[in-house]
Formats: C-alpha cells, sequence, structure tokens
C-alpha cells in the first residue's frame, strides 16, 4: 500500500521537466541560504560597528553595553544568532528590526518597493525604447555616420558613472537648481497613489539617468545580434525567396536577435528591483536602495542582510524563471 | 560629546553629537550666590572664534505667523525620545517639539527658564537645587494632561536605564543621591531617591557633592517631562519604543495618529513632518513659534544640491550637513547670496589622538614629538581651509576667552612652528630626548585607524606623512566612521596607535564638558570609551576631580585652564582645529540659529517672509 501512495506521489518527478525545475528552486533556495550566511560571516567577521556600542551613547559601563547587546540578541553565539535569523524568516517571514530605529525591516522594504519598482520598470521601457531601435539602426546601416554617433554615444553613457550623470542631469534640468528647469529634481517624489501626474513628472530624471548606461549597453548588444543574425543562412533563404529587405529584417532577423536582448532584459530588471541605490541616492528617492545605503552607512546589519536577501531573491528568481523557460526551449537543457 | 557620522562639518565625513552651549556663567554666578535669580542671565559668550565667523541674525521678534519651512537633511535624527537624543539635528527637533527644565533664545547662548518658572535655587552649600515647574503646560495629544514634576523625575530615572541609554545621565545626572552607577534593565529597576517631587510643581535634586557642571546640565532633553503612565508600556521594549509614540510639550509636535504613533509623521530617513502642537500655550512660552508646519526632508546626500536648492527657494535651510565647501566659496563671492549664509563657532576641537597605553606613546617625549611635526596647516586644508575654522593649539576653545581660563595656563600653544605647518627640528630634538639617537624614530610600524572617506582620510594621510617625516612606519586602516569609533578607538583592547579623525564638543557652556570625559582616567571603559588617548595621569585625574565641585565661576575657570594646559602638554591627543558650522538659508525666511547648538537652524523663531 505505502508503496503505491509512494509511487504515485513520486509520479509527477518522473517527468524531466518536473525534475528540473524542483532542482532548480532548490538550488535556488541554497543559493539565498548561502548569500546569507556569506552576509553574516562578512558582517561580523570583518571589521564593522558594534551595534550595541552606536547604541550605549558615550561612556558607558560596561553593564549598559552587555544589557543593550543583550536586548539586540548579539550576545549569542554567531550561529546561534544566525539560525534564530533563518528561522524567524521562514516561519514568520520576520527579517528582524533595525538597531538604529527599531523599525521593522520586512515593513520598510515592503513600503519602499513600490518606489523602487516605479523607478525600475520605468527605466527599463526607456531603455529597451531607446537601446533597441538605436541598435537595429546602427546594425542595419554599420559605419555610417548615424552607427559612429550612436555607438561613440553609447560608450560616453556606458562610461559615465551614474551618480556623475545624475548631478549632471539635475544642474542642467531640475526646475529648481537647472540651467534649463523642464523637470522636477532630487526630493520630490511623491507617490502613484496621491498624485500620479507628480509621482511620472518626478521620475523623469531618474528614469533617463538610470536608463542611460542600459540603454548605451542594449544598443550595443542589439547591433551585434542583429549584424551576427543578418548573416545567417535563414536570413539569406529569405532573401532568395524575394521577401522585401523590411519584412527580412523585422521579421525573421529581430524576432532571433532579440531573445537573448529579453533575457537579460528580465536579469537586469530583477537586479533593479533590489534597489537602484546610486540613482535613488542622488535623486534622493526613498527606494530599497536608497534604505540600504542609509543602512550601510549606519552600520545597521538587519537592513542590509534584508535588502541583500530580496536583491539576491529577485536575481535568483529571475534566473531560475529564464532556465526554466530555456528548457522549455531546448529539451536538452533539461537533463 | 565625539563627533559622530552624521554630523558632517564641512565636506563629509564626520557626524557630529549633539552640542550643547549653555551659560555657565550666569549659572555658576547664581551657584556661587546661592540665590534664585529672577531670570535667565543675559551674558552671551564672548566669541573670538576664527576668522570667517558671522554675527547671528538679530533676534526674530516680529516674524509673520504662518508658513511652512522646508529642511534639507543628508541623515535621520538618532531618536525622537528626548532622552536618547545626543545629537545637534536631534535637538533640533527636541527643542522645537519639547520643554527641557531651561532652554536657549535663538542668536545667542543666552538661558531662560523653560519649563521653570525661573532660575533653580541653590541651597545646602550647593548640595540642594529645587526648581519650580510652570503650571498650564500640557503634553500633545494623546496624553493632552498637564506636566507635572513626577514627569521630569521620571524622564530622569528612565534615562538610567539601558534601553534608554541616555548618553550623558550617567556623566552629569549621577551627582544625584543615589543615582545609578550602572545601568538598569528598564526604567521600572530605576528609582532616584535624590529627586523629591514634593507637589506638583517643585522638583528638589539632592546632590552627594557640590557640581559646578549639573544646573548647566538641566538644560539638556534629560529633563524634558515625559508622562509615565503613557511612556512606561514603550519602556519595557527591550529597546524603549517611546521614540515611535513620542508626546510633545513644546510648540510644534511630530504629526501622529490618535494612538499616539508617529508614522505619519517620521519615516525614518525620509522625511520628519512637524505641526502644531495644539496644546501648547503661547503664554507660558518665550518661543514665539511662527511657522505653522517644518517638513524636514531626509536624504540629501550631496551638499551642492542641497545649497542649490536652498538658494534657488525650493528649500529653506540645511539641518545636518553644510554646503559643500566649492560652495561656500561660491557664495561669499556673491554680495547677495553672502547675507543668506551665517557662520557659527563650534565650541569644541577636532584632535590626533596617540595610545598613551603602549609604546611608542606611552613616552612623553615622543608624544610631544608628533605634536611638532604635524603640518596643522595642511590638515586644516584638507577640511576646506579657513572656512571651515581656525587652527587649535589646545582644548578650550576661544569661545571661553576673557572668562578666567587663562589665568590656569590656558591659552598657549606649546608646540609652535612656524604658521603652524609643523617643526620638524624640534620634533627630533624631542625624539633625541627619548633616546632616539639621531632624532628618528626606529621601532615597530604603528597602526593608524582613519575614516575610509574624505575629509576624514586626507587628514589621516596628511597625519601619516608627517609622521614619516621622523622615522614612523605607519600602517593606515581605514574603516567606515562609526567602525572607527565603536571597533577601534573607542575600544581600548583594540585601539590603534594613532586615531586622527577623533574630536569633542561640548554639552553647554562649562569648560568640564570639554575636558572632563575626554581626558578622565575614570573615563576609560572597555566599550565605547571616549578618553581616546587612554590618558590615565594621576595629576591631571586629580585635578579635575577638584575642579568638578567648584562653583566659584573664577576659581573654577582658573581650575579648568590649569587642566587645559596640563592636557596640552601631555601631548596626549594634538588639537588642531575649531571649526566654524555654515547654516544657508534662503531668501524667503527670516534666519534663526541656534547658537548655542552649533548653528542650527531654530524652527521655533524662524519665519517666512
Amino acid at each position: 500500500m505505502l508503496g503505491v501512495i509512494a509511487g504515485l506521489l513520486m509520479r509527477p518527478f518522473r517527468s524531466p521537466m518536473l525534475r528540473y525545475v524542483v532542482r532548480r528552486v532548490l538550488w535556488g533556495i541554497a543559493m539565498l541560504v548561502i548569500v546569507s550566511a556569506l552576509t553574516f560571516i562578512i558582517f561580523y567577521l570583518f571589521p564593522s560597528a558594534d551595534p550595541a556600542q552606536l547604541r550605549a551613547g558615550r561612556n558607558p559601563n560596561p553593564g549598559a553595553v552587555a544589557a543593550i547587546r543583550h536586548s539586540l540578541g548579539l550576545d549569542k553565539p554567531f550561529y546561534v544568532q544566525y539560525w534564530l535569523y533563518m528561522k524567524n524568516l521562514v516561519l514568520h517571514f520576520d527579517l528582524g528590526y533595525s538597531y538604529f530605529n527599531q523599525t521593522s525591516v520586512r515593513a520598510e522594504i515592503f513600503a519602499r518597493l513600490p518606489v523602487t519598482a516605479s523607478l525600475a520598470f520605468g527605466a527599463l521601457i526607456l531603455w529597451l525604447l531607446i537601446g533597441i531601435p538605436v541598435g537595429i539602426i546602427s546594425a542595419i546601416k554599420p559605419r555610417s555616420i548615424l552607427d559612429r554617433l550612436t555607438m561613440s554615444g553609447s560608450l560616453v553613457a556606458i562610461s559615465a558613472p551614474v551618480y556623475w550623470l545624475g548631478l549632471v542631469a539635475l544642474f542642467l534640468f531640475a526646475n529648481d537648481i537647472g540651467v534649463l528647469r523642464l523637470f522636477p529634481g532630487s526630493g520630490t517624489y511623491v507617490p502613484f497613489s496621491q498624485d500620479p501626474v507628480g509621482w511620472f513628472t518626478s521620475l523623469i530624471l531618474p528614469w533617463f539617468v538610470l536608463a542611460a548606461s542600459f540603454a548605451a549597453f542594449y544598443a550595443r548588444m542589439v547591433r551585434a545580434q542583429v549584424r551576427e543574425t543578418m548573416t545567417e543562412d535563414f536570413i539569406r533563404t529569405a532573401r532568395a525567396k524575394g521577401l522585401s529587405e523590411r519584412r527580412v529584417i523585422f521579421r525573421h532577423g529581430l524576432r532571433a536577435a532579440l531573445t537573448p536582448v529579453v533575457t537579460m532584459a528580465g536579469l537586469d530588471l530583477s537586479g533593479l528591483l533590489g534597489g537602484a541605490i546610486l540613482t535613488e541616492t542622488v535623486f534622493n528617492i526613498p527606494g530599497v536602495g536608497r534604505y540600504a545605503y542609509d543602512a550601510i552607512v549606519n552600520s545597521d546589519f538587519p537592513p542590509i542582510q534584508g535588502t541583500v536577501l530580496f536583491s539576491a531573491f529577485f536575481i535568483i528568481s529571475a534566473n531560475i524563471i529564464v532556465d526554466v523557460v530555456y528548457a522549455f526551449l531546448d529539451p536538452r537543457v533539461r537533463f | 560629546m565625539h563627533r559622530k557620522s552624521k554630523r558632517r562639518l564641512s565636506g563629509s565625513g564626520g557626524r557630529v553629537v549633539a552640542l550643547l552651549v549653555a551659560v555657565a556663567a550666569a549659572f555658576a554666578l547664581v551657584v556661587a550666590a546661592g540665590t534664585l535669580a529672577g531670570c535667565g542671565s543675559k551674558k552671551s559668550t564672548t566669541s573670538t572664534a576664527g576668522k570667517g565667523v558671522t554675527p547671528p541674525p538679530p533676534l526674530n521678534t516680529k516674524g509673520k505667523k504662518g508658513g511652512t519651512l522646508t529642511v534639507l537633511t543628508a541623515s535621520d535624527v538618532d531618536s525622537m525620545d528626548p532622552g536618547y537624543a545626543y545629537y545637534a539635528f536631534d535637538y533640533e527637533v527636541v527643542y522645537a517639539t519639547q520643554r527641557p527644565l531651561y532652554s536657549y533664545k535663538a542668536d545667542s547662548n543666552t538661558v531662560y527658564p523653560d519649563l521653570a518658572t525661573e532660575m533653580p535655587t541653590v541651597s545646602d552649600g550647593g548640595k540642594t537645587i529645587t526648581v519650580h515647574i510652570k503650571s498650564g503646560v500640557r503634553f500633545s495629544p494623546p496624553v493632552n494632561r498637564e506636566v507635572t514634576s513626577a514627569d521630569v523625575k521620571y524622564a530622569i530615572e528612565r534615562g538610567f536605564a539601558g534601553n534608554v541609554s541616555n548618553g550623558y545621565a550617567s556623566i552629569y545626572f549621577s551627582v544625584i543621591k543615589g543615582a545609578p552607577k550602572a545601568l538598569a534593565a528598564t526604567p521600572a529597576s530605576v528609582s532616584i531617591p535624590g529627586i523629591e517631587t514634593p507637589d506638583k510643581s517643585t522638583i528638589v535634586f539632592h546632590l552627594s557633592q557640590p557640581s559646578g557642571a549639573f544646573i548647566g546640565a538641566l538644560t539638556m532633553p534629560l529633563t524634558v517631562p515625559v508622562p509615565e503612565e503613557y511612556a512606561k508600556p514603550f519602556d519595557a521594549k527591550p529597546a524603549s519604543a517611546y521614540g515611535q509614540h513620542v508626546v510633545a510639550t513644546g510648540p510644534y509636535m511630530v504629526a501622529n495618529d490618535k494612538s499616539g504613533n508617529v508614522k505619519a509623521g517620521w519615516n525614518p530617513n525620509s522625511f520628519i513632518h512637524l505641526i502644531r502642537n495644539p496644546n501648547w500655550d503661547g503664554k507660558t512660552d518665550f518661543r514665539p513659534a511662527y511657522l505653522d508646519k517644518i517638513n524636514i526632508k531626509e536624504g540629501t546626500s550631496d551638499p551642492s544640491v542641497m545649497a542649490r536648492q536652498i538658494l534657488a527657494g525650493s528649500a529653506d535651510v540645511n539641518g545636518d550637513s553644510p554646503p559643500a565647501p566649492a560652495m561656500i566659496k561660491s557664495i561669499i563671492s556673491n554680495p547677495t547670496q553672502k547675507k543668506q549664509l551665517y557662520f557659527t563657532p563650534v565650541s569644541g576641537s577636532r584632535y590626533v589622538a596617540l595610545n598613551t597605553s603602549k609604546p611608542p606613546f606611552d613616552n612623553l617625549s615622543v608624544r610631544r614629538a608628533v605634536a611638532y611635526v604635524l603640518d596643522r596647516r595642511a590638515m586644516l586644508l584638507t577640511r576646506g581651509g579657513a572656512i571651515d575654522g581656525i587652527i587649535a593649539t589646545h582644548f578650550i576653545d576661544p569661545s571661553f576667552a576673557g572668562l578666567g581660563f587663562e589665568a590656569g595656563g590656558g591659552y598657549s600653544n606649546p608646540f609652535p612652528s612656524v604658521n603652524n605647518t609643523g617643526n620638524v627640528p624640534k620634533a627630533k630634538e624631542m625624539l633625541k630626548k627619548a633616546g632616539f639617537a639621531n632624532g628618528m624614530f626606529k621601532g615597530a610600524t604603528i597602526t593608524m585607524v582613519a575614516d575610509n572617506t574624505p575629509p576624514g582620510s586626507n587628514t589621516a594621510k596628511v597625519v601619516a606623512a608627517d609622521l614619516r617625516k621622523i622615522g614612523f612606519n605607519v600602517k593606515l586602516i581605514s574603516v567606515l566612521h562609526p567602525t572607527m569609533y565603536s571597533k577601534y578607538c573607542s575600544s581600548p583592547a583594540n585601539e590603534p596607535n594613532v586615531c586622527p579623525n577623533v574630536g569633542w564638543l561640548q554639552d553647554f557652556k562649562d569648560a568640564q564638558t570639554l575636558l572632563d570625559i575626554p581626558f578622565n582616567g575614570k573615563s576609560i571603559v572597555p566599550a565605547n570609551s571616549s578618553n581616546w588617548p587612554q590618558l590615565n595621569d594621576p595629576k591631571i585625574n586629580s585635578a579635575i576631580t577638584a575642579a568638578e565641585k567648584l562653583t566659584d565661576l573664577k576659581a573654577r575657570a582658573e581650575a579648568w585652564g590649569k587642566i587645559d594646559k596640563m592636557v596640552t602638554l601631555s601631548a596626549a591627543a594634538v588639537p588642531w582645529v575649531w571649526e566654524n558650522f555654515p547654516t544657508l538659508f534662503s531668501s524667503r525666511v527670516v534666519p534663526a540659529l541656534m547658537t548655542w547648538n552649533q548653528g542650527s537652524p531654530d524652527f521655533s523663531w524662524i519665519s517666512v517672509k
């Protein structure tokens, strides 16, 4: 009887595809555990501020520091602290409380996630809208003036640090301190629910700044992909069949060339959902990245751990999704 | 108080803990006379501090009622809990929302009775201090009731609890009879028999000995009343949550909900919204409170953007960080903008601490060699040069000049050099005296732990280069500012040989607050020690113990002047700058400064034009 039940339970896992998915998910979970453990180790073993001492104020007696250390659970061995952290995380989805202001890390991250998502999705749309057409045009007309201009421009955009680009954008276009005074500048973010127009306008400059280097990178990637695809046999066949060049490029060439772009976009977006630290810092946008930045500056471990795990979760999830999609597309991957 | 990471004085890097600058002169006179003063002394501090210091704006007595002030800050308050607040930006919020026993008018160092009705009565040879408090002062919603003396007693007692962890209770308030020597777990376990409240409007402090600094400390936020019945559940938590539910007694309050949770008014590292306290009665207060609302926007990390936004009028004042040095230079060169910028001398100094507990700096001559060789002008340039302040040569800063400290030997410069650029021959002479034949140090590599960001990191490089001139091999370890303090310089067991990025500010206008903690051997504790040189000189210790008890102004000044000289000559710490703090206002507001708090904006006195 038991054998029958076990057989029934295991039946789904006879599917190589399902086994592959389960394997990838388990590896993803293992990766998250490794990331969390590494963050713990880095914080505890390498030089960092002692939260109990930071909290104790100046010249405390040893008893005060000990009392604070105990209240924060820092007097327990490293592995016990880690175990308790993971236990609370798994059982209660509790990411702990800030040593600095005693606020819930989970609540803070979830409150800030819509802000970061607004920034990340807007930037994604922008960089795809800019990067793909530019890449295609450059690929179709290689070595033309347009190609040289856009590729040179993309090099500049890739090389420009986001922090610098953000400041330049503010000094040129912010409506309070800019030369041209076109868009709201630093510290103007308002939630969509409060003021949709204000939300949109306050994100225009951050979207462009965040999208700039991605757009440049994508333009170069699309250019290379399209150029490579256009030399493939099936393109030659399409041309031989007498299809128009426009149809060859858009119906046959681009579809093949853009597949890796979509994959990359998914991965990049997942990375940004963990917080666009520099953009959020320059434009004073209260997102997850800004939260991580403040935590680092204050040596506030629970938010650091929380934002790292959060970011890792998105990246690993995106990787799993990509792997699974590939497995569907290419059966060889499943084995 | 030592300089923490949040408050940046110039450029970036060093956060400064709160600074209370009171008028000890007035207090000391009161103590000496043992009589009751009718009102706060009008005597202000004589300021001779540095080049670039501007006079404070005239007191804003005819401001327009209403309007909103927008304040830009790089970071957040440490806490909304007045029992924990101990940082200049904390005080901007605390002194607009709360009423300690005594506080200050804007643009001066003058102390006024705030919650108290008058200056304290001193009796029993300086060992009994009696304060009467005003009637008609009420807590903000949801508490709403009238403040009593028991609320002040509870506030002070809870400061001794580990889960509130006030940073100065054990320093200035442990002189009260029965005050704990070690912090207790929760406020419930703290009871100080030396604080009596014979009736609802009287609080009596019985001291174990006369204390010249105690009355000055009554200006500190620890004396802000806390309603026990409301705060107790929050104070029972491992880390008190009263800061998230704080109630106000001042003209403003942090916006809150019906339960008292201030989440609507304080989103950490994002914003603070102060609104009018409906229970505040202006007739009981000397503050005009012109503004209707104060919006503090946190997270403006770039000091150039901050300054430009203020000049453009999209914000009104910098709350915790100064404008970038380049912007300051630009503003100074513009006749219109120049009028919007105020420099306030910061009472206290930055110094290089030399660890006296182990070789080679356990040798006085070796330390003096370092005091001679340091190029203080180059060090000052790492923070922006003359706009940052003036070169310090000892510890009692120039704002104390003329108060009698000179008689004790203060204001000396025992390690002079041309233009303060360092004196290598004299340094070598000192090393020869220490037994190094050719005047060059020979020995193990010394360690130096410094900030990993400018300007502190640049200052450290200058110090390391200077030390190499006389033969030291320096291993420079660069870490975050909080790490530099908590893991290394404030932890005697881990302390390196040199800590080049430390500093100390006064709590109120009393030289004791500049010298007692950072140079008293008693201050060396296993963790969070503020005696960074680990100076434990019996002569200095006993001189400090004797000076603490002095209440006569002249004798006190002379005694602390003598201690200043002793500490400077010990070369355990080498001071190098007395700083000025720049505050920039937009053209749409009438400015007001907390002169006693590093020139921070005074929300209770600023008005819109």
